[in-house]
């Protein structure tokens, strides 16, 4: 019984880092339409600028390196829209042309780290060091702070698209793109934010996951095809969709992995994605966009 | 929209009805003669390895401008079905002892069979759902041929000892390149003649095109979305696997490796640069990646980060590809 509460737990832990970087995967999507298959190499570089303050040049504390970093993943996001997003919106095939350009951009990111840091992997130290008993099942303290910080963002994010009138701005967008623009919403604003806000979300947690998981120049494909099937399952643009999605997810995964091995993870998350998409074709939050 | 108020029906008819079909296949053939002859001139052994890699790669590329480009479905599991004819191709030939040939016929049905797997899941979805659906295939593959070691797929190292291939009686080896690249240069050409000349111009090209322009009103008119839909997946994918195995019998060695990302961005590359739905659009861009890419092999370490930043130029400066520009000024008199 303890250890089936022990996978729970570390499966319900796992779930909200995944639904950080799925969350903005999907935020992007929602308002812009724009799949980011550059997603995952940002989340490298989050890791990587976090790596390199911490310990490859500077020796800044963590906090000071989180304080420089979240600035410039915004101003990369915002970077990136304009400058290879922005010129093909209202192009005749867009939506090809986007996912194209965005693939080649996470293989400039990628190799573009692997040239400056070079090939191999990097970890942090990670802040807090030891364990939680907690009625026979450990825990280390630093998993519950991933969860707690990882939650906290999630929802603060959802009370800004909720309750903030920037919020429901973004919302807006996402609903219906020329009427936002009619009742006087900067669209373009609304984009260049939501793909900020999103880089800044998949930086977060690959500083946040440097200590578990390690990283690398190409190791950003694995939290993305992560997200990428969190967000399908939960139904594209739908932020509630990829929270839920993101736990059922690890939950199945944390099984998956005690019971059968690490390596039937990741067929287990499509068996899945095709029983949902069977069942629900656009996944479990989504709605068709007309 | 406006095109409905002056339909240009005389343009319809000429592709159904074939009309400079024969003229375009002469061109096409003659082309080909061509390259066949340039084969036979060109010395090197290296320079006709990459030709070899290039007219594979075509026929990949063709078959997924097909699914791509002219039904306009986001199929990005196309290096699933080229795995699967690959390796499908290989373990046939190695293990029920069938001579390559006749196992690169089996890789086309497994292909086929793929293919309606593959489709069946995705005819569900929309849009950029099937793209997300297809890609996830593509990833989720690897470790799934990893845990395939136990029915003899070799694993992460791949499968080794492919039999060469048998023309006739006579074994062809993988050193022999000038016979090579006149088999597949005739394997390349005649897939891709039949994608573009005879599929692509026929009842079920003009199907696609119509799905793809106007989805609504083509089923209006009768189009049977379904089938033409499953039709493209079948099509492309059994051409696929077909290069996958004659891939397989060039190479003697299939390994996870043919899906890792930097197969699938140089397919990607490919389609981007030559421009898709426009033939010779996407077969030129087989030609300029593999031999540009070839020609950067000396900065191996920039080689990646080159590519990724072509495809981003390339997209952003001509989003129609290279046979976009030809349209651009064939139009102006």
């Amino acid at each position: 019984m303890t250890q089936i509460f022990e996978i729970l737990l570390s499966g319900i832990t796992q779930g909200a880092v995944y639904c950080l970087v799925a969350v903005g995967l999907s935020l992007v999507y929602g308002a812009s339409r724009i799949l980011n298959f550059a997603h995952g190499s940002l989340y490298s570089l989050g890791g990587f600028l976090a790596w390199y303050l911490v310990a490859g040049g500077f020796d800044l504390p963590l906090w000071m390196a989180v304080l420089i970093i979240l600035p410039v993943l915004a101003l990369t996001g915002i970077g990136i829209e304009r400058v290879i997003i922005r010129p093909l919106r209202g192009s005749d095939n867009w939506k090809i042309n986007t996912i194209m350009v965005t693939l080649g951009l996470a293989f400039i990111i990628e190799n573009g780290l692997q040239l400056v840091f070079g090939p191999g992997t990097r970890t942090i130290a990670p802040f807090v060091e030891g364990t939680l008993e907690l009625g026979g099942i450990t825990l280390s303290w630093y998993k519950v702070w991933i969860f707690a910080i990882s939650l906290m963002l999630v929802g603060a994010l959802e009370y800004f698209l909720g309750h903030t009138r920037y919020g429901q701005a973004v919302r807006a967008v996402s609903q219906d793109m020329q009427g936002a623009n009619q009742v006087g919403i900067n669209v373009n604003q609304v984009f260049s934010f939501t793909f900020a806000l999103s880089v800044v979300l998949t930086g977060i947690a690959g500083i946040l996951l440097a200590p578990v998981f390690l990283v690398s120049p190409l190791g950003g494909w694995a939290p993305f095809l992560k997200a990428f099937v969190i967000v399908v399952l939960g139904g594209l643009g739908s932020t509630k969709g990829a929270f839920v999605a993101a736990f059922i997810l690890a939950v199945l995964e944390a099984f998956v992995i005690f019971y059968i091995g690490p390596s039937w993870a990741m067929p287990a998350w499509l068996v899945m994605l095709i029983v949902v998409l069977m069942v629900r074709p656009k996944g479990l939050f989504g709605v068709w966009e007309n | 929209m406006s095109d409905f108020s002056k339909p240009d029906t005389s343009m319809i008819a000429s592709v159904f009805t074939g009309k400079g079909l024969v003229r375009d296949s002469l061109v096409f053939w003659a082309v080909i003669a061509g390259l066949a002859m340039l084969g036979a001139v060109l010395g090197d052994s290296y320079v006709r390895h990459i030709f070899i890699l290039v007219f594979i790669w075509c026929i990949v590329i063709a078959s997924w401008d097909l699914i791509l480009g002219y039904a306009g479905i986001f199929n990005y599991a196309q290096l699933v079905f080229f795995t699967f004819g690959a390796y499908g191709s290989a373990m046939l030939s190695i293990y029920a002892g069938f001579t390559p040939l006749l196992s690169i016929l089996s890789a086309a049905a497994i292909g086929a069979v793929i293919g309606v797997v593959i489709a069946i899941p995705s005819l569900r979805l929309k849009g950029e759902y099937v793209a997300l659906f297809t890609f996830a295939v593509h990833l989720a593959l690897p470790p799934l041929i990893q845990q395939g070691k136990a029915i003899g797929m070799g694993g992460n190292t791949g499968l080794l000892g492919i039999p060469w291939l048998n023309l006739f009686g006579f074994q062809v080896s993988s050193i022999d390149k000038l016979t090579w690249y006149w088999v597949s240069l005739f394997l390349g050409a005649l897939c891709v003649w039949l994608i573009y000349f005879i599929v692509l111009r026929g009842r079920m090209g003009l199907a696609f095109v119509a799905m793809r322009d106007a989805d609504t009103f083509a089923q209006a008119i009768g189009v049977n979305e379904y089938k033409y839909k499953l039709l493209a997946f079948v099509v492309s994918a059994v051409f696929t696997a077909v290069a996958g195995g004659i891939y397989a019998h060039y190479t003697s060695v299939v390994t996870p490796k043919i899906l890792g990302t930097e197969f699938f961005l140089m397919a990607m590359v490919m389609l981007a640069i030559g421009g898709m739905g426009r033939f010779p659009g996407a077969i030129l861009g087989v030609f300029l990646v593999v031999i540009g890419n070839e020609l950067l092999r000396s900065f191996d370490d920039y080689r990646l980060l080159l590519l990724g930043v072509v495809v981003v130029v390339t997209v952003i400066c001509l989003p129609r590809g290279i046979a976009g520009l030809f349209e651009r000024q064939s139009k102006q008199p």
